[in-house]
Parts: structure tokens; sequence; C-alpha cells
């Protein structure tokens, strides 16, 4: 084949944003006392992960939906070069999370749905400035995309307040404002909604869905077992349950394959759950 | 390495920025460095003899010995404490994932995370030697203030390479300090801060010359107190130099391996 034939065949199949492969992983057991000493060293017994792969297209929006314990965070967390996995690859632009953890670094954006990880006796600014700069943006490239990016998520006048004097929701909006400053190809949220009420999570919800995928560019991938979101957010939905992987669908293509009329239905369909949560034996 | 050197100036500006929303403690570290000096200089006075002057190895009063001694471990503990301090503040609030995610290259984190604590650190000392010197007499005329600094220098390579060992034991086991409170503990016997090594039994004397403290500490005070050239001090500064050439990569080695093996056992954020 000719070279130029070769160039053809890369432009019809883009690299995807994210790709999971047979990725598992298991973390020794907790110790406590002097048996501490021995836990970095111990085999890893308990199972996070079975074998999960899927991918996630350039400008998609996938949800991993799964109940507490899932393992839908040591996923993400896989993915942001946070933990390494038993066996098994995950990619960001093809680039492999261990061996080239850097160049994955360079193409994310990590929220882990919390409103920890600032530094509380610094401004908004100035936190966004540093996390800025470490990511290679200039202080006058990343002073520009603050402003623009406070602007957008409406905290503009928190900017130059310290972290510990603002609110959950604010710092919330401060925690993705970070993971989107310089402007990465693909985003992982953790339960981004997790510590917030109805009225701010809604309005989070509205803005991820307004100002972070309007443009069709970013591939999000995030973690959730609040199904209003799931279904709002994304364009796919990937179940989890103890590790494994039970579909990965279009909501709609779920409820047809399931027979169920809502997420909820085929969520405890796919998971063999009864609607109090608890596992049982699936009904016939 | 520019860029290396703008990363470390960021962390160095991170580090004064939440550091200047503490003006009191500033305050209250120069007050107490005044204690301080005024302490040694009473503790002097009262048991400074001419044998003890003699029995010094570069002569001199008691006093500008242990201080020099007492301001030495100052900076051995900023050397030891300041690695596994920041990773645990980091840890604790929540930023070291951030911070790991970044573009952040691990020596630059490493070192970024440290050069706010040893600048302050100096700082503290420049204020301790300048109460002494107003207010007790402190000889500063012979010092030579290019091989005192080149003493700091390299006191700290030296000993940052066990700042960042203690670091990598935090990282695997969570808590703890087991280097520092060795070294320190033996360092403190045998290694010459507030006595000379020549009181010591013959056996302790031979752990003091194996101890680099012994090599750092007479270069220290024969720099600041005896006016030696840097050149005068090729021996200890050699000494020190080995030992942060064998220890620092090292222990990079050591913590890039501890955390790997956090990342593997999902512990990097337990405390």
């Amino acid at each position: 084949m000719s070279s130029k034939g070769r160039q053809a065949i890369k432009f019809v199949v883009p690299e995807a944003a994210i790709s999971v492969e047979s990725l598992a992983k298991s973390f020794p057991p907790a110790r406590s006392g002097w048996r501490t000493f021995f836990q970095p060293f111990e085999k890893p017994t308990a199972v996070a992960l079975a074998g999960v792969s899927f991918e996630v297209r350039e400008g998609e929006a996938l949800a991993l939906l799964g109940a507490n314990g899932a393992g839908k965070s040591t996923l993400l967390r896989i993915i942001a070069t946070l933990l390494v996995p038993t066996s098994g690859h995950a990619r960001v632009a093809g680039h492999d999370t261990i061996h080239h953890s850097r160049q994955v670094r360079r193409r994310l954006g990590y929220h882990a749905g919390t409103d920890h990880g600032f530094y509380a006796r610094l401004t908004a600014r100035e936190n966004l400035l540093f996390f800025g700069q470490l990511n290679l943006l200039s202080r006058s490239a990343a002073a520009q995309r603050i402003s623009q990016i406070a602007e957008q998520f409406q905290f503009g006048e928190a900017l130059d307040r310290q972290v510990r004097t603002l609110s959950t929701g604010t710092v919330q909006r401060l925690s993705l404002a970070r993971a989107l400053l310089h402007r990465p190809s693909v985003v992982l949220l953790d339960e981004p909604t997790r510590s917030l009420d109805a009225i701010a999570a809604a309005e989070f919800r509205r803005f991820l869905k307004s100002e972070v995928m309007r443009q069709g560019q970013t591939s999000l991938l995030f973690a959730s077992h609040t199904l209003a979101e799931v279904e709002l957010l994304a364009d796919r939905v990937a179940v989890i349950d103890a590790g494994r992987l039970l579909a990965c669908d279009a909501v709609s293509a779920l409820k047809r394959s399931t027979g169920a009329s809502s997420l909820e239905e085929v969520f405890l369909e796919l998971t063999g759950r009864d609607s109090s949560g608890s596992t049982g034996e699936r009904a016939l | 390495m520019s860029r290396a050197l703008r990363e470390i100036w960021l962390f160095f500006w991170r580090d004064l920025s939440i550091a200047r929303t503490y003006r009191t403690v500033f305050v209250l570290e120069a007050i107490e460095a005044l204690f301080g000096a005024a302490m040694f200089y009473y503790v002097a006075r009262f048991v400074d003899t001419p044998a003890l002057q003699n029995a010094l190895p570069q002569g001199g009063s008691y006093f500008a010995f242990s201080l020099v001694g007492f301001v030495f471990l100052d900076y051995l503990n900023a050397a030891m404490d300041t690695f596994d301090r920041g990773l645990e503040e980091a840890r604790d609030t929540g930023t070291l994932e951030h911070l790991l995610i970044t573009q952040t290259s691990l020596p630059v984190f490493v070192a970024g995370s440290a050069i706010y604590p040893f600048v302050a650190t100096t700082l503290r000392i420049v204020i301790y030697v300048a109460w002494a010197a107003a207010l007790f007499g402190f000889p500063l005329h012979a010092a030579n203030w290019l091989a005192v600094s080149a003493v700091l220098l390299v006191t700290l390579l030296a000993f940052s390479g066990l700042g960042i060992l203690s670091a990598s034991y935090l990282l695997l086991f969570k808590r703890g300090n087991p280097a520092k409170w060795f070294f320190l503990g033996v360092s403190s016997v045998a290694g010459g801060m507030l006595f000379p090594v020549s009181i010591l039994p013959d056996w302790l004397q031979v752990v003091a010359r194996l101890n680099p403290v012994t090599y750092a500490l007479d270069a220290m005070r024969a720099s600041l107190l005896g006016g030696a050239h840097v050149a005068a001090l090729w021996r200890p500064l050699g000494i020190l130099l080995i030992f942060a050439a064998v220890l620092l990569p090292l222990s990079m080695s050591v913590f890039a391996w501890s955390l790997r093996r956090t990342k593997i056992t999902g512990t990097l954020t337990h405390s």
C-alpha cells in the first residue's frame, strides 16, 4: 500500500479519545497496627475492576453508572494516572496511562467531585494561576483564560477571595474550571454534583451541558449515580456493577434491549437488584 | 531547564503567598530567635572557662560555638523535615492528586515543595545570628560569607537526600520520620553540635568521623568563625558532595518507586 493510502486509512479511523481494554484492578487488603508495614508489599486480593473494556469517542459524553463501590472512581483514577492497573490497558488519545503518563496528563482535565484540593488561604485566582501554569500555560495566558472561564462559570466575584471563604458550590465550579483551564481534550468527572444541593447541582449540570459540551470537542467521561444527570449529559451509558461492565450503549438502546421504561429500571434489570437497592435473585 | 526553574519558582511563589497570610508568624519567630540567642549567651557565660575555650576547635567563646551548632541543627532539621511535611500537607489538603496530574515532573515537584522552607529557614538563621551579633557580641568580623554560603548549599544538598527518603517512608507507611529520628539522634551526640567531638570516647569519635554532620559543622564553624576560604574547606565540602551525589539520585529513585507502590496499592491519598 502506498504511503498516501495509509494516510487515508488513518484519517478514516480516528484514535478514540479514551480506550480501555480488559482493565482489571485489585487492591491489597486493608491492614491495621504493625501489619500496616507489610501492606505496601501484600498481594492484591480485593477486586475493584474485573476486565472492563470500552471506548469514548472524540466529543462524546460517556457516563459510568453504578452503585457505591462499583469501581467507577477506580476506573477514573486509572485513566487520570493516579492508579496503576493490575492488568489491561487504558489509553488517552492513544497514549498508555502507564508508559506515557505525561502525554496522557497533558490531554486530561480531572475533577474529583469534592471541594478539596485547593490552597485554602490563597485566592481562587491564585490557585487557578498556580495550577494553570503547572499545566504549561504562560502567566498571561492563564490570567486571560481564568477571566474568560470565570465569566462563563459565573464566579467572577469570587476570584479574589480566599478559597476558605467560598461556598461548596463555588469551589466545585472552581474545581471544574481548573480541570478545563488548559483546554484538555478529555475531561474526567467523578460524581461532579456529589456535594451540591439540588439547585446548585441542576445549575452545574446546565453549565456542563451548555458551556463544556456545546463545542463538541471535549470528550467527557463521568461517574454518577444520579440518573437525571446521566440522562441529561450522556450520549452513552456504561453500567458497572462489582467491577464488571454490564452494558454500554445509548439510554434509548439500553431501554430497548432490557425492555425497561426508565434508566432506573435499566439499572435494576442489568444489576439484578430490587428497588430497595439490594442484590437478589433476578425476577424472571 | 528554564521550565524547571520557572516551575520551582511557582512553588516558591505559592508558599510565599500562603506564608504572607500568616504575618504574625514572622514577628513571633523573630522574637523567638531573640530569646534563643539570649539563652545560648547566658548558658555560655555560665559554663565558659579559658580551659573550655582552648578545647574548642576554632577557639573563641562557647557561645559562638554552641550557637553555630544550634542554628546548624535548625538547617539540618529543615533539610530532613521539609519534604515529608510538604507531602503530608498536600495529602491532607487534597492537592497532592491535583499536583500529580499536572505536567510537573517528580524532581521538580520535590524540589519545588522544599524551596520556600529552605529560604525561610535561612532567613530565620540570619535573624538568629543578627540578634546574637547585635546584642551579645557574636563574632562576625572574621566570617567568609562566600564560604558560609557554599557550606550551607552543600549541606542542604547532602541532607535533602535523607529528607526525600523520609518522604518516601511517609508515602508507604503514612506516619513517622525514622531517618530524621535516627540521624538527628546520632548527630546530637556524635556530630559536634553543642560540644567538640574530641571529648567523646574513642568509639564514638569513630561514629562522629563517619557522620557527615561532623564535617558540615566543622566547615560551617571554620568559615563563619574562622574565616576559612572555600579552597581551604575542600575536604569537608568534598565529603558532603560525595554524600549528596550518592544520596540524592538514590532517594529520588526510592521516592519514585514508593509513589508507584502507592498507585498500585491505592493508598496515595490515605493518611
